[in-house]
């Protein structure tokens, strides 16, 4: 039997707290939830969840979640860590992202499509630990996407992206030279944001593109339209 | 409107300056009426000196006839000091300034009243006049018939004749006669004795109208009496009775009138006061001058003294001399020392201070000189002998001397008042210019600090000054870092308000999706529907409310990139073709490269703002007119749509946080009036500017944006 996942949510507001879960409890994992940065630390020092769910301001503790999570960081290197929080603005995105967290999603998100992404976080470290399957790799050009992993590698070198970049590029690279609009990006990327929080997606994946390679440019705006891969 | 600055009222209020020199001349007025009172005084002074020193000297009065009750002119002869010596030659030459003191006798003056007298007949001019040791008289006779005294006649009556009465220093009354043979040298006869007397001299010259006789005698042998007679015989033949024209009656020694001749013991005495700087009169009790020294030119006191005009020497004096002094008097008078004196060398004194002084008492009066070029003032005293007058001193003073001390200090006081009204003017004015020029920088940081949509742009930089104007720019800074704040507030007031919403809303929603994952019946079902319907919509409003926050966020984080205005415009305006089919866009967007620096995906959310709100606000079937033009080095996009018209006094506030302009069937969707805020904040971002007006007809809206190119 395969053993149950376990899931460590960080939340301080209980209502949320507990919805999520008995929705992620719903979907056979093995949740505990956290009120505040202390008692889940001490539990984490006891024993690792296989995925943790965290909010930044965690009672008193405006940014209780960062330092959560670079405890976490610091127990593990692979952990999956998903920030969910009410703060939308780039600047914690960002510092989110630089934490070592692998998505960061504004409460918006509806229940479903966190589960996706837990499901895919979730797949991704089997397939991390199985070797790669030819047929779940699409190449276009210098980019190699592998779906099962959930890697993108650029000129053979790996681009680490979130789960949310991940789809986001997905979709573009699925069909190249096809706009793709932003909403049709939101659907595949699976969450719900306005137009320009879709345009700083669209610029962190092509940041992390350009550090690899200064003259990368596939990602092309079309604008008042969306976004295509262009192959060169 | 005319508008008085602060400045311009400074300088009106030191107009008030002006009244400085009108107080000075007042107070120079006053003090010269002071240094009048003075001089009169002294001048007082000065003949009370003069007269303490001729009190009770009767020695000095005693030949003179003062104590006669009356003295009548042309009876009572007064010998004037003459200059210079008489040559006694019958010619009038020498008389010619002593013209106006010839004394006219004519019938009134006959011995025998007859009223048909003519003048003709007989009547002469008449003068007597002191030099030296000698008395000199002038008789100008007129004669029909002149007759001479025959040549071997021994008669000296039998013919026109002089007759002259004296009464020696004696008392003894001797009468003189002379008859001339001829024009030429006379000399006289003792009446009595008809032996020649020699001391007397004189010329005899006929003249057309009768004939001139010149006269000398030794002062010596005269007393206090003497009388002239002019005899006229004008036949031969016919014993007529002569005709007797005299001075005074020659045939009774007590009618004989007097002379007085100015007495050389007082002139003495009066010397000595001459350096006094008046000119000063003896007068006896008849008003006859007895003495006189001093010239009333010289006679302006000792006021003036030390004020001789001196060369300019510095700078300063040449200066004052050549620029000041022209304006100074251009008010005031300089005193004049050549003007009209009808005093001059006069026999006899009249004046209300002279009346006076004979009765007794001291005075002094002013008058102004004919030509009112001068103001003399004169004062007299009395001379007692005995508890009587006998005499009184005048003295004489122009003004000038107290006028040239008052030019003198209203010199000073006009340069000291034009330096002080120049500093004071000067001062003002700069006083003046700063405050207003702080004034007006407050008013302008003022100004800035707010700009033209009401915004707060920024902090005053509040002065440290210790002054009003100080707490005035503290308090405004005050007011506006407050303003600033509330206006902070109220722009945060939407991502505040989406952050502390999410929350909530989140438990909604999860709670709702939890619920759907159980099996619900029919009713629940709907109602869950409903309520997860509502909780979508409150999710946009979080969202868009915190738009604008986010893109402040982004403006604040994004690093400007070169890129094609006319691009983004284009293939954003195809897209919204696709998106929305049905409606109509009238295109006028230029093809050539329109460079700019900034983010080309902020300004697609501009125009997605525009095209979003013209989407709303225009009519069916009617088309959006998108225009991108370049004019110099900016960009110009236009857009607009027929539809309802902004109302008045909005068209700049429409551009702030959170302000809708929609009527209520309008209000189908969420809005917060965030939309055309963040198209300020891109055209802000692109130092851009956007306005809003309605257009000509009144039947839509045109907005505008402007964006500077980059090359």
């Amino acid at each position: 039997m395969i053993r149950m996942k376990k899931i460590a949510i960080v939340e301080d507001e209980p209502a949320i707290r507990e919805n999520y879960i008995e929705m992620l409890s719903a979907q056979g994992y093995q949740v505990s939830g956290f009120a505040d940065r202390a008692s889940a630390e001490a539990e984490f020092k006891n024993a690792l969840p296989d995925l943790a769910i965290v909010d930044i301001g965690l009672g008193h503790e405006i940014d209780g979640g960062f330092l959560l999570c670079q405890t976490l960081r610091s127990l593990s290197k692979t952990l999956p860590i998903i920030f969910l929080t009410a703060r939308d603005s780039e600047i914690d995105t960002v510092c989110g992202l630089r934490m070592g967290a692998d998505d960061y999603l504004t409460k918006d998100i509806s229940l479903a499509h966190l589960a996706a992404r837990i499901g895919a976080l979730f797949r991704r470290m089997e397939a991390l630990e199985q070797p790669a399957d030819a047929n779940a790799l699409i190449t276009r050009g210098q980019l190699t996407l592998d779906t099962q992993r959930m890697q993108v590698f650029w000129q053979q070198q790996l681009v680490d992206l979130t789960v949310t970049e991940f789809w986001m590029l997905h979709s573009l690279a699925q069909r190249p030279g096809h706009v793709k609009s932003r909403n049709e990006l939101m659907s595949d990327a699976k969450i719900y944001v306005d137009d320009s929080t879709i345009t700083s997606h669209v610029k962190r994946i092509r940041k992390k593109f350009i550090a690899l390679d200064s003259a990368f440019d596939c990602i092309d705006t079309v604008y008042g339209m969306g976004y295509r891969w262009e192959q060169h | 409107m005319l508008r008085f600055g602060l400045r311009s009222k400074f300088i009106l209020l030191s107009c008030f300056l002006f009244l400085l020199p009108w107080l000075g001349y007042e107070y120079v007025w006053e003090m010269e009426k002071f240094l009048r009172q003075g001089q009169e005084k002294t001048l007082v002074g000065t003949t009370r000196a003069l007269a303490t020193a001729l009190h009770e000297r009767p020695a000095l009065f005693d030949e003179q006839t003062n104590f006669l009750d009356q003295v009548v002119k042309g009876r009572d002869l007064y010998a004037y000091n003459l200059k210079n010596p008489i040559q006694l030659d019958g010619k009038l030459t020498d008389w010619d300034s002593y013209q106006p003191l010839f004394w006219h006798y004519d019938k009134r003056y006959l011995q025998k009243t007859d009223n048909k007298h003519q003048a003709s007949d007989l009547s002469f001019d008449h003068m007597v006049g002191k030099f030296d040791n000698y008395l000199y008289a002038l008789f100008k006779v007129t004669d029909d018939t002149l007759i001479y005294r025959a040549k071997n006649s021994l008669s000296i009556t039998n013919n026109d004749y002089l007759k002259i009465g004296l009464k020696t220093p004696g008392g003894q009354f001797n009468t003189y006669i002379i008859a001339p043979r001829q024009n030429g040298w006379v000399n006289a006869f003792d009446a009595k004795t008809k032996i020649p007397f020699t001391k007397i001299q004189g010329y005899f010259e006929s003249t057309e109208s009768g004939y001139n006789v010149e006269l000398r005698f030794p002062i010596n042998m005269l007393g206090n009496k003497l009388g002239f007679a002019i005899v006229d015989i004008d036949s031969k033949e016919a014993l007529l009775e002569p005709k007797i024209m005299s001075t005074s009656n020659l045939n009774n020694p007590n009618d004989l009138g007097s002379v007085l001749v100015p007495s050389p013991e007082i002139s003495r005495i009066l010397k000595g006061m001459g350096h006094s700087g008046s000119r000063i009169w003896v007068v006896d009790n008849h008003h006859r001058v007895l003495a006189q020294t001093g010239t009333i030119q010289n006679a302006d006191g000792v006021w003036a003294d030390g004020f001789a005009n001196k060369a300019p020497e510095t700078w300063w004096q040449r200066f004052e001399q050549n620029y000041l002094h022209p304006i100074y008097y251009k008010i005031l008078t300089r005193p004049e020392n050549e003007f009209l004196d009808t005093l001059h060398d006069v026999a006899s004194m009249q004046g209300t201070h002279l009346a006076k002084a004979l009765k007794g008492q001291p005075a002094s009066s002013w008058r102004l000189t004919p030509d009112s070029k001068a103001v003399i003032l004169s004062a007299a005293y009395p001379i007692w002998i005995q508890d009587q007058v006998i005499g009184a001193v005048i003295a004489e003073e122009t003004t000038n001397g107290v006028r040239t001390l008052r030019n003198k200090s209203l010199e000073k006081l006009f340069n000291v008042i034009l330096a002080v009204m120049l500093i004071g003017t000067v001062t003002l004015f700069f006083f003046a210019s700063r405050i207003s020029s702080r004034i007006r920088r407050l008013r302008d940081t003022a100004e800035q600090a707010i700009d033209a949509q009401g915004r707060v742009t920024g902090s005053i930089n509040y002065s440290d000054a210790n002054d009003e104007i100080g707490d005035l720019s503290r308090s405004f800074s005050n007011i506006v870092s407050r303003l600033g704040g509330y206006t902070d507030y109220l722009e945060n007031m939407s991502s505040r308000l989406s952050h502390e919403l999410r929350t909530p809303v989140a438990v909604v929603r999860s709670s709702l999706e939890n619920l759907q994952s159980l099996p619900q019946n029919e009713l629940s079902q709907k109602y869950l529907d409903r309520a997860s319907e509502g909780v979508e919509r409150l999710g946009k409003i979080i969202t868009t409310m915190s738009e604008a926050t986010r893109l402040e966020q982004s403006i604040q984080s994004n690093e400007p990139e070169p890129f094609d205005l006319q691009k983004v415009i284009n293939g954003c305006m195809q897209g919204y073709q696709l998106t929305y089919p049905n409606q109509l866009f009238a295109l006028d967007v230029c093809q050539s490269k329109l460079p700019m620096q900034g983010a080309p995906e902020f300004i697609a959310q501009l125009l997605d703002k525009l095209i979003n709100n013209a989407l709303e606000f225009s009519k069916a079937n009617t088309a959006i007119n998108v225009s991108l033009k370049q004019s110099e080095n900016k960009a110009t996009l236009i857009v607009s749509n027929t539809g309802p018209a902004l109302p008045e006094g909005l068209t700049e506030h429409i551009f702030d946080s959170m302000v809708s302009v929609r009527s209520q069937q309008m209000q189908q969707q969420p809005h917060l009036g965030l939309g055309l805020y963040i198209v300020r904040l891109v055209c802000d971002y692109h130092k851009g500017s956007v306005t809003a007006q309605n257009n000509e007809q009144g039947d839509g809206v045109v907005f505008t944006v402007s964006l500077p190119l980059h090359n």
